[in-house]
C-alpha cells in the first residue's frame, strides 16, 4: 500500500526552480531516502510533503487522498534545525506539541516517558532543552517526531550530530518503527545510513532527479568497475591486459579500475597463471561512488 | 480544533507566567504601588504628630487675648483632633522658643496688635522650618472664622454666622443636543460622580495603553522566537494558523490580566489598611459613584481594543527572522498605540471636540477616544454600538490579514520579505 505519493511535483521561488518534478512512492513501512548536496531540494521536497509549503504544481497523496488537516495527526516531523522550545521543560512541551496532534494528555506523557526510558535519559523528563547537549537535544526532536505515533514521520538529516553510540540507537529505533508499519521519509548526505536502512532511493541534483529507484537496481545500473586481487607472489605487467585503466598497489595486493566487466575474467587468469590468488572480488559500485560519479560530475 | 486552541491558551499561559522575568516584574510593580499608596501616610508618621497625637501649637497673645480665646473655641467646636492650642499666659517669647526646640510646640501663634487694622491683630506663625500644607490651610480657616465671629460680635445669630461660612456651591448643567438626546438619563451629573468617571476614564486609558504596550511587544517577541527556533515548522504542521495566533494572544491577554488582578488585589489590600480606610473618605469619594455603564463599555473597549492591536504585534512578529530586529518592526505598531493614547488623555478635558468625534469611529483610537466620550461627555447609545461595531468587524479583517500574513511570514527566513512577495505567498495559503 502506497502511504505517500508525489506525482510530478514542481516548486519555484521567484526565479529559481527548487524542485523540478520530482516524482516517488513511499510503500507502507518502508524507509524510502531522499539523497542529494546541500540545496539540492530535499528540505523543501519535505517542506511540500508536510504542507507547509505549496507545491506550483504536480499532486501529493497520502494514503492515496490529497492534503487535509486531519493529517497533521498522522504525520511527524523532525526538522533539520531542532524545532523545540529552549527555556520549557521537556515533558511540558513534548506532551503539549503530542497534544496538538490530537493525542490525549495522558497517553502522551505515558508515550513519552516510554522514549525516554527507552533511550535510557528519563531524567530529561523535568530538564528544559537549553540545559541539554546539542546530540541530547536532538534525540529530544526525534521522541517530539515520534511521540503521537505518526504513519508518516519525515526526518530531515536525524542523525547529523549525533555520536556513533547515539546514530546506532536512533538507527534502531528507526527500523524498529518501519517493522510497526510507520512510512518514513528520510534526507541524509551519509550514504553508509542510506545503505543500512533504505530500500529506494532518490538522489537529487539542484534541482533535478538524477538517480531513482532500488539501491540493488541502481548497483547493477553501474558497472563494476574495481577488482580486489589479493596475490602470495607479484603479477606482472597487470597493465598491459587489454580494458585495465589503472593499477594501484596495495599491502596484501591490488587494486584494479577497469572498463568493462569482461576484463576481470582476464585478470584473474593472467594471475593465476603467474602466483596463487588469494582473494578474487568484482566490487559493486558504492552508492558514494555513484553520488559523487552523478552528483560530482555535473557540477564540473 | 477547538480543544487545540485551549491546549494552546493553556501552554502559553502556564510557561509565561512561569517565567523568572515575568514573577520579578510583577513583584517589583507591586511593591511600588504599595510603598506609593503607603506614602502619605509615611510621610505623616515622619513629620512628628507622631501616636496619632495632636500637634501642639502655643499662643502667646500679650494684650490679645480675646483671639485666642476665640481660637481656642473654635478648635473645640470644629472638633479637629490634629492639631491642639496651648494658651501661655503671659509666657515670654524665649519660653515658647525653648518648648518648640525641645519638642514639646510643633510652633507658636504670635498676635500683634495691627496698626493699620484695629478689627483683627497680625498673627505670626512661628516654627522649625516651613509650615506645612496642612497647618496653613488650617489655621488660616480657623482664624478667617475667628474674625468672622470678632467682627459681628452679637449682631448674628449662629446659624447665620454658619450660613456666611459655608462656601457657595457651583454646579454645572449639560444642555447641549447630545445631552437632550440623552434625556432619560440624568443630565445633571453629580459632581463626584464626575470626578470617579475622571478616575475611571484615566485609569483604563494608561491600562489600555501600558498593557497594550507590554503584552503587545511579549506576544511578537514570542512569535519571533517560535520562528527563529523552527518549531514553528512543526507547529504549523499541527495547528491551523488561525487556532495558533489566538491561542497565542488570548494566553498572553490572561497573562496580562492576571498581572492586572495581582495589581487589584494589592491595590484594594493597601486601601483596607486602616492607616489607608480614610482615604477615599477624605476626598468625598465612595465606590457607589462608580458609573457601571462607563466601566462596563470602557472595558469592552479595553477587550477589543487590546484584540485588535495584538493581531496586528502578532503579524509583525511572524514576518521578522531574528528577535534584534523586533524593535524596530514593531514601530509603526507602538506609533500608533502613542497617538492612540495621546488623543484620549490631551481630550479628556474636552470631550466634545470634533476630533475625539471623529476618532471614536476610527477603530484604532475608538478605545481611547470613545471612552472619554462616554465618561467625560454625553453619547447616544446607538454610536457607542457603531464604534464597537466597527472595533469587532476590524479585529475580524486584520485578525484574517495578519492569520495569513502570519502564514506566509513564519516561513520566510533570510531579509524581511517586500510587500510583493508578501502578497503572492499569501495568495497561497489556507489559513
Amino acid at each position: 500500500m502506497v502511504a505517500l505519493q508525489l506525482d510530478h511535483v514542481f516548486k519555484q521561488y521567484g526565479e529559481k526552480t527548487a524542485v523540478n518534478n520530482i516524482s516517488l512512492q513511499v510503500e507502507q513501512g518502508e524507509i524510502y531516502g531522499l539523497l542529494g548536496a546541500n540545496g539540492a531540494g530535499k528540505t523543501t521536497t519535505m517542506r511540500m510533503v508536510l504542507g507547509l509549503i505549496y507545491p506550483d504544481g504536480g499532486d501529493i497523496l497520502y494514503h492515496g487522498k490529497p492534503y487535509s488537516n486531519e493529517l497533521t495527526r498522522v504525520m511527524g516531523y523532525l526538522p533539520e534545525e531542532r524545532g523545540l522550545y529552549p527555556k520549557v521543560k521537556i515533558s511540558d512541551q513534548i506532551v503539549y506539541l503530542a497534544r496538538l496532534r490530537g493525542m490525549s494528555k495522558q497517553d502522551a506523557d505515558k508515550s513519552l516517558r516510554y522514549w525516554l526510558d527507552r533511550f535510557e535519559v528519563p531524567e530529561y523528563y523535568d530538564k528544559r532543552i537549553e540545559e541539554l547537549s546539542k546530540g541530547n537535544q536532538q534525540k529530544m526532536g526525534f521522541i517530539a517526531a515520534i511521540v503521537h505515533k505518526p504513519q508518516i514521520l519525515i526526518l530531515d538529516e536525524a542523525f547529523s550530530g549525533l555520536d556513533p553510540v547515539n546514530v546506532e540507537l536512533l538507527k534502531a529505533t528507526v527500523k524498529e518503527l518501519r517493522n510497526n508499519g510507520t512510512s518514513i521519509l528520510f534526507s541524509t548526505h551519509r550514504m553508509e545510513h542510506v545503505e543500512e536502512l533504505c530500500r529506494r532511493i532518490t538522489i537529487l541534483d539542484r534541482s533535478n532527479t538524477v538517480v531513482q529507484g532500488d539501491i540493488k537496481e541502481i548497483k547493477g545500473r553501474y558497472p563494476r568497475e574495481e577488482v580486489i586481487l589479493y596475490t602470495q607472489g607479484q603479477v606482472s605487467r597487470l597493465d598491459s591486459i587489454p580494458g585495465v585503466k589503472a593499477v594501484e598497489a596495495v599491502e596484501q595486493g591490488y587494486h584494479i579500475h577497469i572498463n568493462t566487466p569482461d576484463t576481470a575474467q582476464l585478470i584473474l587468469q593472467h594471475a593465476m597463471a603467474e602466483t596463487t590468488v588469494e582473494r578474487f572480488e568484482i566490487k559493486e559500485p558504492t552508492l558514494n561512488q555513484i553520488f559523487i560519479q552523478e552528483v560530482g560530475e555535473s557540477h564540473e | 480544533m477547538n480543544n487545540t486552541l485551549g491546549t494552546i491558551i493553556g501552554f502559553t499561559y502556564k510557561n509565561k507566567v512561569k517565567t523568572k522575568s515575568f514573577l520579578i516584574t510583577t513583584l517589583v510593580l507591586a511593591i511600588i504601588i504599595t510603598i506609593g499608596m503607603n506614602i502619605p501616610y509615611l510621610i505623616k508618621q515622619f513629620s512628628g504628630g507622631d501616636d496619632g497625637k495632636a500637634m501642639q501649637i502655643g499662643l502667646l497673645y500679650g494684650s490679645q487675648q480675646e483671639t485666642a480665646v476665640e481660637l481656642e473655641k473654635y478648635a473645640a467646636a470644629s472638633g479637629n483632633k490634629d492639631y491642639a492650642f496651648v494658651k501661655y499666659e503671659g509666657g515670654t517669647e524665649d519660653q515658647l522658643k525653648n518648648d518648640v526646640k525641645d519638642g514639646k510646640l510643633e510652633g507658636y501663634l504670635k498676635f500683634e496688635e495691627d496698626p493699620a487694622d484695629m478689627a483683627f491683630p497680625k498673627v505670626v506663625y512661628a516654627g522649625e522650618g516651613d509650615i506645612s500644607q496642612g497647618l496653613n490651610t488650617y489655621l488660616q480657616g480657623a482664624l478667617q472664622n475667628v474674625k468672622t465671629t470678632m467682627i459681628t460680635k452679637d449682631s448674628l445669630t449662629a446659624e447665620q454666622i454658619a450660613a456666611l461660612n459655608k462656601p457657595v456651591s457651583l454646579s454645572s448643567l449639560d444642555i447641549s443636543d447630545d445631552a437632550k438626546a440623552n434625556a432619560g438619563r440624568d443630565t445633571e451629573k453629580n459632581n463626584n460622580q464626575k470626578i470617579m468617571n475622571y478616575i475611571i476614564v484615566y485609569f483604563l486609558m494608561i491600562l489600555f495603553f501600558s498593557s497594550n504596550m507590554m503584552t503587545g511587544n511579549m506576544i511578537a517577541a514570542e512569535v519571533t522566537a517560535e520562528k527563529s527556533s523552527r518549531i514553528m515548522e512543526i507547529l504549523i504542521t499541527s495547528v491551523s494558523p488561525l487556532n495558533q495566533m489566538f491561542g497565542k494572544i488570548i494566553g498572553i491577554f490572561l497573562v496580562g490580566i492576571t498581572q492586572i488582578a495581582v495589581f487589584g488585589v494589592v491595590i484594594a489590600a493597601n486601601v483596607m489598611l486602616p492607616n489607608n480606610v480614610g482615604m477615599l473618605k477624605e476626598f468625598h469619594l465612595s465606590l457607589a459613584d462608580i458609573n457601571l455603564s462607563v466601566l462596563i463599555y470602557g472595558l469592552l473597549f479595553y477587550i477589543f481594543g487590546y484584540f485588535l492591536f495584538a493581531v496586528l504585534y502578532a503579524a509583525v512578529g511572524s514576518i521578522v527572522s531574528r528577535t534584534e530586529e523586533l524593535g524596530q518592526a514593531v514601530m509603526p505598531i507602538t506609533m500608533l498605540g502613542l497617538i492612540t493614547f495621546y488623543i484620549g488623555i490631551f481630550s479628556i478635558n474636552t470631550p466634545g471636540s470634533m476630533l475625539i468625534k471623529i476618532t471614536s469611529f476610527i477603530p484604532f483610537t475608538a478605545p481611547t477616544s470613545m471612552l472619554v466620550r462616554i465618561g467625560m461627555g454625553e453619547v447616544p447609545v446607538w454610536q457607542i454600538l457603531i464604534s464597537l461595531a466597527l472595533l469587532i468587524v476590524a479585529i475580524l479583517v486584520f485578525g484574517w490579514l495578519s492569520a495569513k500574513i502570519y502564514r506566509t511570514g513564519v516561513l520566510m527566513y533570510g531579509k524581511r520579505p517586500s510587500f510583493k512577495e508578501l502578497r503572492k505567498a499569501m495568495k497561497a495559503y489556507k489559513i
